[in-house]
């Protein structure tokens, strides 16, 4: 009885806390700068869908770039070559991230942990070639996709998307709905395999579940989502840069990853937030912002590799369980 | 638990709040390249920014006050640059900005600014005043690329021979520079041999040497930049064929790529440089910048300097020419044929391009001769009126844009 | 153009020679994985720290001799300390987690290097002898080119003498097998595994104080090569030194051959070859599992 109680009392703080995130970004874009909020927003939403694959499911992949490059200049050429409109752009951003990541999927997803990893950098970086040389034509090259017109969205209303506010909420409101959609994944009966799988993956296999085709649909979300944030940073910024496929993003986001937590759900935003700011903020002002995050990136790992959420999380765990029952349970996130 | 995270929770809003603060109000932004690969050239062009700002303000500053300008690092990315100039016109009110190294993220730079009626100086070389990309709002204080290449060009088949091999870095800049060797040997009676695509990046020539070698041209057209010209250079010299007839034409060196390769830069060696400080020798009002510049960093300013130093002084200036710091039509308008007298003479914004009518100069190497910061010998200088076209044919983007490149 | 035999041959010579460095670091990566487990994302930078090396040692002594053998030390030694105190605090944990950390670890040593040597080349002066080129008929190879192909000729047989024949290498070929078994005989097994990662960055180091006469010794000089290397390694098979070999082999024959004919071609190439081999073979041409 108890365990249940808890159990689902641990859900509704769990649920608490989503709700609890998409509040704050409502009000965040009022207290620090607009276009800041929005790429939180975007890389945000990249990081959940890296996660679904990471912290979920266990696999590392050191390729993401692939899929918020595809993403991104998937939306972007939609527009500039066939005229078509935002929301058809973001689309065609989500359909061929999926199917990036089912090739991916197809080529890889049976291979052990490293090499899956590997080859997913290699992938990635030779579609950062494919882009800046022999396809530059399409792409633009190192100049990235230009000449795009001014943005705005006919449907459902009139939406100017060059200034800031409108922007901000027509992404908010994308990276809203995606996150709940990934929430829902997470919480349910695929979640939990997905869970399991991370944990103890012979384990699973032994108990009848098809572990291979739980690992491809994984990668097919983590895809669809990672371009979807991809297309989202097209209409931000109204151009498509080559760095969207280049190796650092693909770092980068797992650094974030692992800096908000991992194993937490709202990790990685909490992640993209710490990480953008203190970059927005100290590359102002400093010239070795590499060095700090690669220093970060290994304090991290070897010191609190569950991240501010993982780590802030355990000791609340800690603590409760050390018999602490005065305070009434909330989860603290 | 719960009163401990309110605490937290408002100190970290309150810590946001206190972001949002700022000082003095700035006039402009300036980005460039800080931190990561090409930061000393990027550091070089913000020290030239900075000497001309101090200049201005000890001069009485902008519109009777101490004009405050926002230097900061675009990390060679469009993205960061971007995200960061918006914050600066979004939440500061900026309307005039300027930077940057690349020409990739000037023209990415330019079209944001075009819808979003911002001021863009840009101080490097770049494609802004060309067919599709000028669209009003942008100014180069840099120069166009094909100019330096068409400098070069005619050097080259007056005075070290007509047979020529290029070797092209396959980017914009690169294919720029090829289509002004192309046209300048059409009309010159150069003897085109051949060309080789590099793609960016490449450190290791190894591979197309022998091609080199067996076609034997006077003339080898190094079109190749930052690491990659480094190590061609030292690849040809470990060949063997940098002491012999061939020459080598590059045409846009760099004093740092002449530091990084040392003695190998002989008398068989030219360079096309927006400017090379021993200029000052002609234009003599140049040695208060060299001085100032010198003084403050310890060696003398390169082209990206000199770019960074013309566009921020044109730009303060023309602020108070115009009395104003944030109508931007009206900046623009007195930017429009702005004369300039500070470090190359009498110089001026187009205004038809936006472009600053600036000359190539030509720089010869001196081999083991070289000593500090000298390693050349200025053999040519190429006035605006030899290399620039005129204004239609910028809008048209030809010759250079209509020039059918050698297949790959 | 033509495909005379000559140039054929020529192209081959300069394909030997940009696969023996892709072979030096493959070896160095091979030996780490297959003893450690650890994928080094950090190979590149080590690679890096090699040039480096060189570049001080001989603008301080004037020795190229002396140069590379300090690399192969001093890169060696930086392993040494990074793996002490990096690496083995990971050790029982997912093997992925030292992968990242050597991420992060690249991230900020070649941010460091920035700092302090700035981003202008350096030069490492080529010794005369090298100078100039070996001609016989039309072929033509810089004899500075031969030297590191017969180098890396060489680091192979000592490779194998090492591993085969002595004392040490037996042992560290054991405890890539079983290390429990090993540690069970009484055998210091981490500072086994703080020597392998010493020795393996240490080819790097050759590897780049080699390379660094003929590029210059810049800090982002190790950035792509760390890619390039796992391409080897992949297409070898992960944990075969036999498959680093081949896998270097063949590398450094697609970039010459591709550079000659599609040259904006030439940095996908790798990565086509790549996939192309592991749709045909998944394991790798050598497959995998510790073998040394």
């Amino acid at each position: 009885m108890k365990a249940d109680q808890e159990k689902a009392s641990n859900k509704r703080a769990s649920n608490r806390i989503v709700w609890i995130t998409l509040l704050v970004f409502l009000v965040v874009p009022h207290i620090i700068s607009t276009p800041l909020a929005t790429e939180i927003m975007i890389y945000g939403l990249f990081a959940l869908g890296f996660n679904l694959l990471l912290g979920y499911t266990g696999i590392l992949s050191f390729g993401h770039a692939a899929y918020f490059g595809v993403g991104c200049y998937g939306c972007g050429m939609a527009v500039r070559y066939f005229g078509l409109s935002i929301w058809e752009g973001l689309f065609i951003s989500l359909v061929l991230g999926a199917l990036l990541a089912a090739i991916i999927g197809v080529l890889a997803i049976r291979k052990r942990g490293v090499y899956f990893a590997m080859i997913s950098m290699a992938v990635a970086q030779m579609f950062y070639f494919l882009a800046l040389s022999p396809l530059k034509k399409w792409t633009g090259g190192e100049d990235g996709l230009k000449f795009i017109p001014k943005l705005s969205l006919t449907f459902p209303f009139q939406v100017d998307l060059q200034s800031p506010f409108p922007l901000y909420y027509f992404v908010y409101f994308i990276v809203g709905v995606s996150l709940l959609a990934i929430w829902r994944i997470l919480n349910s009966p695929f979640g939990r395999l997905l869970q399991a799988i991370r944990e103890n993956e012979e384990r699973t296999i032994a108990s009848g579940y098809n572990v291979t085709m739980a690992k491809f649909i994984s990668l097919v979300f983590s895809g669809l989502f990672s371009a979807l944030a991809g297309g989202l940073f097209f209409v931000y910024l109204g151009y498509g840069p080559l760095q969207t496929l280049y190796w650092l993003t693909s770092g980068t986001i797992l650094l974030m990853t692992i800096l908000g937590g991992m194993h937490t759900f709202i990790g990685p935003i909490v992640g993209v937030a710490a990480f953008l700011f203190l970059q927005n903020k100290f590359s102002w002002i400093m010239e070795r912002w590499q060095l700090v995050v690669g220093i970060m990136f290994i304090a991290l790992i070897l010191i609190f590799p569950e991240g501010i959420v993982g780590t802030i999380k355990s000791k609340y765990l800690a603590r409760k369980t050390a018999g602490q029952e005065a305070e009434p349970r909330e989860a603290n996130e | 638990m719960k009163k401990s995270s309110w605490i937290i929770g408002s100190v970290f809003l309150f810590t946001l709040m206190l972001s949002g603060v700022a000082s003095a109000k700035p006039i402009a932004a300036l980005l460039f390249p800080l931190s990561g690969p090409f930061s000393a050239m990027g550091t070089d062009m913000k020290q030239g920014s900075e000497v001309a700002l101090e200049e201005i303000n000890a001069k009485g500053g902008v519109l009777g006050q101490k004009a405050e300008v926002v230097m900061g690092d675009d990390e060679f990315q469009a993205p960061i640059a971007i995200r960061k100039y918006k914050e600066m016109v979004d939440g500061q009110g900026i309307k005039a900005i300027g930077g940057t190294l690349s020409g990739g993220i000037s023209v990415a730079v330019n079209e944001w600014a075009c819808k979003n009626k911002v001021l863009y100086m840009c101080f490097c070389h770049s494609s802004i005043p060309l067919g599709k990309e000028q669209c009003g709002y942008g100014f180069v204080s840099g120069m166009i690329p094909y100019q330096t290449g068409v400098a070069t060009a005619k050097y080259a088949f007056q005075n070290l021979g007509k047979s020529w091999m290029i070797i092209t870095q396959d980017y914009r800049f690169g294919t720029d520079e090829l289509a002004a060797w192309l046209t300048v040997s059409e009309k010159t009676g150069g003897k085109f041999l051949g060309n080789i695509y590099s793609p960016l990046g490449q450190v290791d020539y190894s591979a197309h040497i022998p091609k080199i070698a067996a076609t034997n041209p006077e003339i080898l057209v190094l079109n190749v930049y930052g690491q990659s010209l480094d190590a061609i250079i030292k690849q040809l010299a470990e060949a063997g064929l940098t002491n012999k007839k061939m020459k080598f034409v590059i045409p846009k060196s760099h004093l740092y790529a002449i530091k990084a390769v040392g003695a190998t830069y002989n008398e068989n060696f030219y360079g096309g440089h927006e400017y090379y400080w021993t200029l000052q020798e002609k234009f003599p009002k140049a040695k208060k910048f060299i001085e100032a510049y010198g003084k403050k960093y310890g060696m003398p300013p390169s082209q990206d300097a000199d770019g960074g130093y013309t566009g921020t002084r044109a730009l303060l200036e023309a602020m108070n020419a115009a009395k104003t710091t944030t109508d931007v039509a009206k900046l623009v308008k007195t930017l429009e044929g702005f004369k300039m007298d500070y470090n190359k003479g009498v110089e001026e914004f187009r205004a038809c391009d936006h472009i600053r009518a600036t000359s190539v100069v030509i720089v010869k190497g001196i081999g083991a001769k070289a000593k500090d910061w000298n390693f050349g010998e200025v053999v040519a200088e190429y006035p605006a009126s030899e290399t620039l076209e005129s204004c239609e044919n910028n809008k048209k983007d030809v010759p250079y844009g209509a020039v059918k490149l050698p297949g790959k | 153009m033509e495909l005379t035999p000559t140039l054929i041959i020529n192209q081959m010579l300069f394909g030997l020679a940009l696969g023996a460095v892709y072979i030096l670091m493959a070896c160095g990566l091979t030996i780490i994985f297959g003893l450690l487990d650890v994928v080094n994302f950090a190979h590149g930078t080590f690679y890096m720290l090699g040039a480096f090396a060189a570049f001080v040692v001989v603008s301080l002594f004037g020795n190229f001799w002396i140069g590379l053998a300090s690399a192969i030390i001093l890169v060696g030694l930086i392993g040494w300390v990074a793996e002490t105190f990096l690496i083995k605090p990971l050790y029982g944990k997912d093997p992925l987690y030292p992968l990242m950390l050597t991420f992060g670890l690249s991230l900020a040593v070649t941010d460091l290097m920035r700092g302090i040597f700035g981003t202008i080349g350096r030069i490492v002066p080529l010794p005369q002898v090298f100078s100039g080129s070996l001609m016989w008929e039309g072929i033509f190879i810089p004899k500075y080119r031969v030297f590191i192909i017969f180098l890396t000729l060489g680091v192979l047989i000592f490779l194998w003498y090492f591993f085969k024949k002595t004392n040490l290498g037996m042992i560290i070929r054991a405890a890539t097998r079983d290390s429990l078994m090993v540690r069970t005989l009484g055998i210091n097994v981490p500072r086994i595994w703080t020597f392998g990662f010493a020795l393996g960055v240490g080819l790097a180091g050759l590897a780049g104080a080699v390379n660094s006469t003929i590029q210059s010794a810049l800090p982002d000089m190790g950035v792509e090569i760390t890619v390039e290397c796992f391409v080897v390694v992949v297409i070898g098979g992960l944990g075969s030194l036999g498959g680093a070999i081949l896998g270097g082999l063949i590398i450094g024959q697609v970039i010459s051959f591709v550079s000659l004919l599609a040259s904006d071609w030439s940095n996908v190439a790798i990565f086509i070859t790549m996939l192309l081999i592991l749709l045909v073979r998944t394991r790798g041409l050598f497959g995998e599992a510790g073998r040394l």
